[in-house]
């Protein structure tokens, strides 16, 4: 086993450093900069709600940078290996295909993690310089924000194990976007009379990760309002929050390692 | 036991969506010997490639079987005793070539400092020490296929599998990847290698084996495999260029193929060679060679490729 880990941690290693030689990343990191300057200015004309400001963009921010991010990286992890390759040099060591797809998706998360962590210190400094500390709920919505990153980048490597990029950027990009109006599907299940829509929504429902489930602030939780400026869902809430996005993480890894276990490399 | 055996071996691609079979390998059995140097003959397309990468465990095998060290193909604890350099090696092009050692080592399970020793003396060995801090998309070709052939080597392995190492470089390189297989040889490593370098087939390897259209035609040793019959002898006679152009025509007429270089006059003759050579001195021709001729392994290695009707795709288009 320790050996196992010994060949995903050189593939994760490898997959980070790859993120960190990537100038489009560092095009992203600007862009997290740029995100931070955004909000100071929107915070200074708004008079007295900087704080507010800085809190939404922050967390706003993690979201979209973070899952825009992951899909970009995401789609073409696997795919670019068996294109370019390069997989040829690696599969024909001793590392099982599954350890190779986890070990890319490891690498992957500690990129994602980074660049979460990079948001949260932007948030914290601009915070700071408001004389407001990073509060509990802020620290609640940024582990949420991680969670849905990691899981969108699950579905782009589920995606990238058998698909072009530009088909899994698609797929990704839907499933997320549908995963993030999982009540308003629930709800269109729910009033309408047409049995197709139903038979749609349920079938979405069942096979998109509930994404929405990680970008609470400004909605309804168990019909109560949650926002990171004010009252916010407690630990238990990001706790199942986190067994739920690790299950999907877990199922839509294990069917691209059992995709990835059978594919010819040609 | 063998270090590679293979029996029967069929590989066949499916296309995607119009789920076209494509048969790739036809039943190829052969066995490698350990601490021999295996050439592994055939046209482009012939399965070559194919083969290697059913070994490696790149392709699943559709049918027949092989083993690699004892163990049947695909094994993790095969390919955890070999090295292997792909065809036209492609690497992270981000990494330095110690980077990419130093990542197969880890993938071997080497500790660090194994890994570090290691890489220093390949980096060495291959002669990259100059361009180790470059990242290897500025790598020459050359400097990759050596960069490819010290990571085939970071698990100092008992068998090496080399696809294509000498395509594409030039004679400098060729002889550089030349050396390093036969210094492996020489410490003991089983090597087999794909090639359609004839020469350096013939230079190198113990045994050969040609690959024609997914199927084995020989296997053997290069000497024994070739008709060793003087087919013809190659007369190389010293002329003066100022010699009638008369006496060069009808020595010429005596053989086949001649040809007149500054001095001298090559022909090939496959009759009475006494005769001709009387007839060259009766002309005032001196005698420099007496070459006797027979079938090489390029001249084997055409006529397989030509009864299977053709090279390059050959076993597609059947």
């Amino acid at each position: 086993m320790t050996a196992a880990l010994g060949r995903i941690w050189a593939v994760a290693l490898n997959a980070f450093r790859e993120a960190t030689r990537n100038s489009v990343l560092w095009g992203v990191m600007v862009g997290v900069i740029g995100v931070g300057a955004v909000a100071v200015v929107v915070g200074a004309l708004s008079l007295t709600q900087q704080a507010r400001v800085v809190r939404d963009f922050g967390v706003a921010g993690i979201s979209l940078f973070g899952s825009l991010t992951a899909i970009y990286i995401g789609v073409t992890l696997l795919h670019t290996e068996v294109q370019k390759r390069t997989i040829y040099a690696i599969v024909s060591k001793p590392i099982a295909r599954w350890e190779f797809v986890v070990g890319k998706y490891l690498g992957m998360a500690l990129v994602l993690t980074v660049l979460v962590a990079l948001f949260t210190a932007m948030m914290a400094l601009l915070l700071r310089s408001q004389d407001v500390a990073l509060s509990d709920a802020v620290a609640k919505a940024i582990v949420l924000g991680w969670l849905e990153v990691l899981t969108v980048a699950a579905i782009a490597v589920f995606f990238s194990s058998f698909s072009t990029p530009f088909l899994s950027g698609m797929f990704t990009l839907a499933m997320w976007m549908i995963g993030r109006v999982t009540p308003d599907l629930r709800m269109s299940v729910a009033s309408t009379n047409s049995t197709w829509i139903k038979a749609v929504a349920r079938g979405a429902l069942a096979v998109v990760p509930d994404v929405h489930l990680y970008s609470v602030s400004g909605r309804t939780v168990d019909g109560v309002p949650v926002s990171v400026n004010a009252d916010f869902v407690d630990w238990g809430y990001v706790s199942t929050a986190a067994l739920h996005g690790g299950l999907w993480i877990a199922a839509l890894l294990l069917l691209a390692c059992l995709i990835f276990r059978k594919r010819d490399f040609v | 036991m063998s270090v590679i055996s293979v029996d029967n071996l069929a590989k066949t691609y499916v296309t995607p969506f119009r789920r076209r079979r494509v048969p790739a390998l036809r039943g190829v059995s052969f066995a490698v010997e350990r601490g021999e140097v295996f050439g592994f003959l055939g046209p482009n397309g012939a399965g070559k490639t194919t083969t290697i990468r059913c070994l490696m465990g790149l392709c699943a095998i559709t049918s027949g079987q092989a083993s690699i060290l004892g163990q049947p193909v695909p094994s993790r604890a095969a390919r955890q005793r070999l090295g292997f350099l792909p065809e036209h090696p492609y690497f992270y092009d981000y990494l330095t070539v110690a980077e990419l050692l130093d990542l197969g080592g880890r993938l071997f399970g080497l500790d660090a400092s194994t890994r570090r020793q290691r890489v220093e003396r390949l980096i060495d060995r291959v002669g990259l020490s100059r361009g180790r801090t470059l990242p290897l998309k500025k790598y020459s070709k050359g400097m990759l296929q050596r960069a490819g052939l010290a990571m085939a080597l970071i698990n100092e392995p008992e068998l090496i599998v080399l696809d294509e190492p000498m395509s594409g470089l030039d004679p400098v390189g060729r002889k550089e990847i030349r050396d390093l297989i036969l210094e492996q040889r020489d410490a003991g490593t089983t090597v087999f290698f794909s090639s359609h370098i004839l020469s350096d087939v013939e230079s190198m390897c113990d045994r050969v084996s040609i690959c024609v259209g997914g199927k084995i035609c020989d296997i053997g040793k290069p000497r024994e495999l070739v008709d060793q019959t003087t087919r013809d002898v190659a007369l190389r006679l010293g002329l003066a260029d100022d010699a009638p152009a008369e006496a060069v025509a009808a020595i010429s007429a005596r053989g086949t193929g001649a040809r007149r270089t500054a001095g001298e006059l090559t022909v090939i003759v496959t009759g009475d060679v006494d005769d001709a050579l009387a007839f060259a001195r009766a002309h005032g021709a001196r005698v420099l060679a007496v070459t006797p001729r027979h079938e090489t392994l390029e001249d084997l290695f055409l006529r397989r490729v030509m009864a299977a009707g053709g090279g390059a795709g050959a076993e597609v288009a059947q």
